[in-house]
């Protein structure tokens, strides 16, 4: 029998080992709890934060008195998914009476302060707006902006696949239906739903499985850690995780966490997460855009990406997102008759996934190129930078549209397997050097090889206005009527195969004037134009355009041995575009931060590099490559009055089809070959020049009607014989001349004025 | 040899002197008669004078997108590149607005103005001298 004393010693000994053993078990759930903050923690800083750059195309300017056509304005308003609204009431929406628009713009932060929402009205006469005016205070408006095109981001490398939101870019729609659907409470809980547990905990101990009763917060937690493992334990761990979550963030924050965390499909092998992504994966657009119907799909698909799947089993996603529709409506986010329009509101979702989430993938590429050459790789891909650039929709739809569509029917009519031929474009602005368009490949939407920045191709005779020039700066020595010698020609190198350039048509053609050579591309009279002038001196001009590459200092270079890019070539005849002024083609026009404040501004900038004169005599040779040689086919596309310059390029066996022409307005340089440098059977003139003559023809080009420079004049010459001539001469043409520069003898067929064949006389005496 | 190193310097004081009297009073005639370009131009004149020489390049850069062949407009942009000591793009743009002058012969003085100027800052005394004697010949 033991004592009381010896009892009691051992009831406090039992109570003392109950709170030890209390205490050791505090101890370690308190460490577990630790343990499971920083694990979840770690989990949320690093999914954070990190935001992608975002690139905007140019925002459309609108002025009275613009050049403009209805349907530009219906195009732009389309791409930034305005609605076509009865009665324009809200940011977005825009309604058109035959002429006159009614717009409600979005509001907008630009490079130069903000522009709030405006309600304007736009009237159009022909292909003109004719005024413009805001409708609240009836005032006339002198310049007035759209916001800008999203065209693509600038992602994290870690997280490629993602297209990281913002919490105030998520519609309202949506993070309402989220909350009617998912977690009614989910601004009063602390991280868990007590009744939604204990609804969940029947559930389970009935033996119908883990389910149900997870608020937003869980489900994040539960996204965290991607195994599909459905535990009891786990879902305390799960519930533990998501009370200290809540300890540590704000609702805003874990709302923005899970909307970039939540997976809503699949797309092969790649998972899709978050409804930035889900936006461009199931709409083809930025999630901003997404209207009621679209954004109550995305949060149907929160409860089974796979069962409710709207490519696989449509029925059940509309059914489903009908359903989150009633509750928002049962719950008054919507009215009934936002409910009733959603509900009767198709799918919408496209088709097929595209590729990427950028809709010009190649353009963003150079945007990005341009970038990296002023800031740091991480910034751009995390500090959510937003980049205003020079892309022109109108011309990147019309170039893509030209490309894709004149590949095709180019292999048809050639016999050429499908999709063998590729191409690339560039379109410039020939003032400023904006890069308007840029496609880098028949799949448009491809990121991969960029053919309009990387492929390297032999330029053929694109080279030659190099040549021309070289010999036009030397006003004593040749004009545009300098007459050539083009019969054959045999180059001798020590060490190496002699040289004999041929001409295309494989025929000579003795005494021809230069700008008849050049227009016609005869290749024996400009190789030997170019021997005599020097290949250094022409190489050296060949830089002095603009072309930064190294070419081989060989006579072939002088027919364009050497390889270039796309976007090389468009740089060399920008400065021909310009008049003789080295302008660095931009993509980027300002940069601004997260928060809208200017950061850097790319200036135009104009050097001038060749004298006007000569830069303006070849341009004139140019025009007459249009009008009367090698791109005279252009005239099926355009009126002779617009007076185009360009210049085809063809290489050997017909690989590379090149075409590099401007308008009063715009440069644009097309290249057409195969990836595996088969031949194409096109020339420059049958390829290239056709998909350059689709694309321009629907940017309705302005003329080009350079300014003629002071010591310019225009004289009347006689082709044959290259002397001047009068109205007695046929087939006389009038031609500019460098002051001083024109031949002062009269042609025979002209009536010899007793003043002009004396001074003739004189001078032949002289000579 | 010093001596006529010189001569040429007061040469140029005496032209650049010249030059400056031009410069000022240029005879106001409205840049464009488009609003739109006008509000751009004002709006770029106001943030000159805040200081505040980014905003007016933008300004001025999106009133030449609107119309790229005015001489005038190009030329703003040159003072502007002068005022902000950015010589060889000044140099640049008042080529770039001669091109587009045509037979406006005051504006083209002004252009050679600013272009000789451009050149004395960084030095070219000689190429100075002659972008002078083409102002003073259009002037004339």
């Amino acid at each position: 029998m033991d004592s009381p004393f010896i009892k009691k010693f051992r009831e406090f000994a039992a109570r003392k080992r109950l709170r030890l053993f209390l205490l050791l078990l505090a101890l370690l759930l308190s460490g577990y709890t630790l343990y499971l903050d920083l694990t979840v923690r770690a989990q949320f800083e690093g999914k954070r934060w990190s935001l992608p750059a975002r690139v905007y195309a140019r925002p459309l300017e609108l002025y009275p008195g613009m050049k403009l056509r209805p349907e530009q304005l219906t195009t732009e308003l389309a791409m930034l998914d305005y609605r076509d609204a009865g009665e324009p009431q809200d940011p977005g929406s825009y309604r058109r009476q035959n002429d006159e628009f009614t717009i409600m713009t979005r509001p907008f932060v630009f490079w130069d302060g903000a522009q709030p929402a405006l309600q304007l009205r736009a009237d159009f006469d022909g292909n003109h707006l004719r005024s413009l005016s805001d409708i609240k205070n009836d005032k006339s408006v002198t310049l007035a902006r759209l916001d800008p095109v999203l065209i693509g981001g600038i992602y994290p490398a870690h997280n490629e696949d993602r297209v990281l939101v913002r919490l105030n870019e998520i519609p309202h729609d949506l993070i309402n239906g989220l909350i009617a659907v998912e977690d009614r409470k989910f601004y009063s809980h602390h991280g868990i739903d007590p009744r939604g547990i204990a609804r969940a905990l029947v559930t389970t101990l009935r033996g119908g499985g883990v389910q149900g009763g997870s608020t937003l917060t869980q489900q994040l937690v539960k996204n965290f850690f991607l195994t599909p493992e459905r535990t009891l334990r786990r879902k305390f761990t799960e519930m533990i995780m998501a009370l200290l979550l809540e300890m540590h963030y704000s609702k805003g924050e874990i709302l923005e966490a899970y909307a970039n965390e939540i997976y809503l499909g699949q797309d092969g092998n790649r998972a899709i997460h978050g409804f930035g992504l889900a936006s461009h994966f199931y709409f083809d657009k930025p999630l901003s855009r997404l209207d009621l119907p679209q954004a109550a799909l995305l949060v149907a698909l929160v409860r089974g990406p796979s069962y409710y799947d709207p490519r696989h089993h449509p029925e059940r996603a509309l059914a489903r997102r009908n359903l989150v529709l009633q509750e928002m409506r049962d719950q008054q986010y919507v009215t009934q008759a936002q409910y009733a329009a959603a509900r009767s509101t198709p799918l919408g979702v496209v088709e097929k996934a595209p590729e990427g989430t950028s809709l010009y993938p190649a353009f963003v590429e150079l945007v990005h190129r341009q970038l990296r050459r002023d800031y740091h790789e991480e910034d751009l891909r995390s500090e959510g930078l937003k980049i205003f650039t020079t892309l022109d929709p109108e011309v990147q739809l019309a170039a893509e549209h030209a490309l894709t569509t004149r590949l095709t029917q180019l292999e048809k009519a050639r016999r050429l397997p499908p999709h063998s031929l590729e191409g690339a474009i560039v379109v410039t602005n020939t003032q400023s050097g904006e890069v308007q368009a840029l496609v880098g490949g028949r799949d448009t939407r491809y990121e991969g090889f960029n053919r309009a920045l990387d492929a390297q191709r032999p330029v053929g005779s694109l080279i030659k206005p190099a040549i021309y020039l070289t010999a036009l700066e030397r006003p004593d020595s040749y004009t545009l009527a300098t007459l050539l010698d083009d019969s054959p020609l045999v180059w001798h190198v020590q060490g190496a195969n002699d040289w004999e350039p041929r001409n295309y048509d494989k025929t000579f053609h003795g005494q021809v004037p230069l700008r008849t050579a050049l227009a016609n591309s005869y290749n024996v009279s400009t190789a030997r134009l170019g021997l005599s002038l020097g290949v250094q001196n022409v190489i050296d001009n060949v830089h002095r355009l603009g072309v930064d590459s190294d070419l081989t200092p060989y006579a072939s270079s002088l027919l364009g041995a050497d390889s270039l890019s796309p976007m090389e070539v468009t740089q060399m005849y920008e400065t021909l575009a310009s008049g003789g002024f080295h302008v660095p083609l931009r993509a980027i026009r300002e940069v601004l931060t997260a928060e809208g404040q200017p950061l850097q501004h790319f200036p135009l900038s104009v050097q001038q590099v060749v004298e006007p004169a000569p830069a303006y005599l070849v341009t004139s040779a140019l025009q007459d490559v249009v009008r009367e040689g090698t791109a005279r086919g252009l005239d099926k596309y355009f009126s002779e009055d617009l007076h185009i310059a360009g210049k085809t390029g063809t290489t050997n066996d017909l690989r590379d089809s090149w075409f590099a022409g401007y308008t009063g307005d715009r440069l644009g340089v097309v290249w057409v070959g195969r990836d595996d440098n088969q031949p194409t059977n096109m020339t420059g003139a049958s390829g290239a020049m056709t998909v350059w003559g689709a694309m321009m023809a629907r940017l309705d080009p302005e003329p080009l009607v350079p300014p003629e420079p002071e010591n310019i004049e225009q004289v009347s010459i006689d082709p044959a014989t290259g002397l001047r001539a009068d109205e007695n001469c046929p087939g006389a043409v009038v031609l500019p001349f460098i002051r001083g520069s024109a031949p002062t003898e009269t042609a025979p067929c002209a009536a010899p004025s007793p003043a002009r064949s004396i001074k003739s006389w004189f001078q032949r005496l002289l000579e | 040899m010093t001596t006529r190193w010189l001569t040429g310097i007061l040469l140029l004081m005496l032209a650049l002197l010249s030059g400056c009297a031009g410069l000022a009073p240029a005879p106001e005639q409205p840049v464009s008669d488009n609003s739109a370009v006008l509000t751009l131009v004002s709006a770029a004149r106001a943030d000159i004078a805040d200081g505040k020489s980014d905003a007016a390049v933008a300004s001025l850069e999106r009133a030449l997108r609107i119309e790229p062949r005015n001489p005038a407009l190009w030329q703003e942009l040159a003072k502007l590149r002068l005022q902000q000591g950015q010589y060889q793009q000044a140099e640049g743009l008042a080529a770039r607005s001669n091109g587009w002058a045509g037979n406006n012969k005051s504006l083209r003085a002004e252009n050679w103005r600013i272009i000789g100027q451009a050149r004395l800052k960084h030095g070219d005394y000689p190429g100075a001298q002659a972008a002078f004697d083409k102002a003073a010949e259009l002037a004339n």
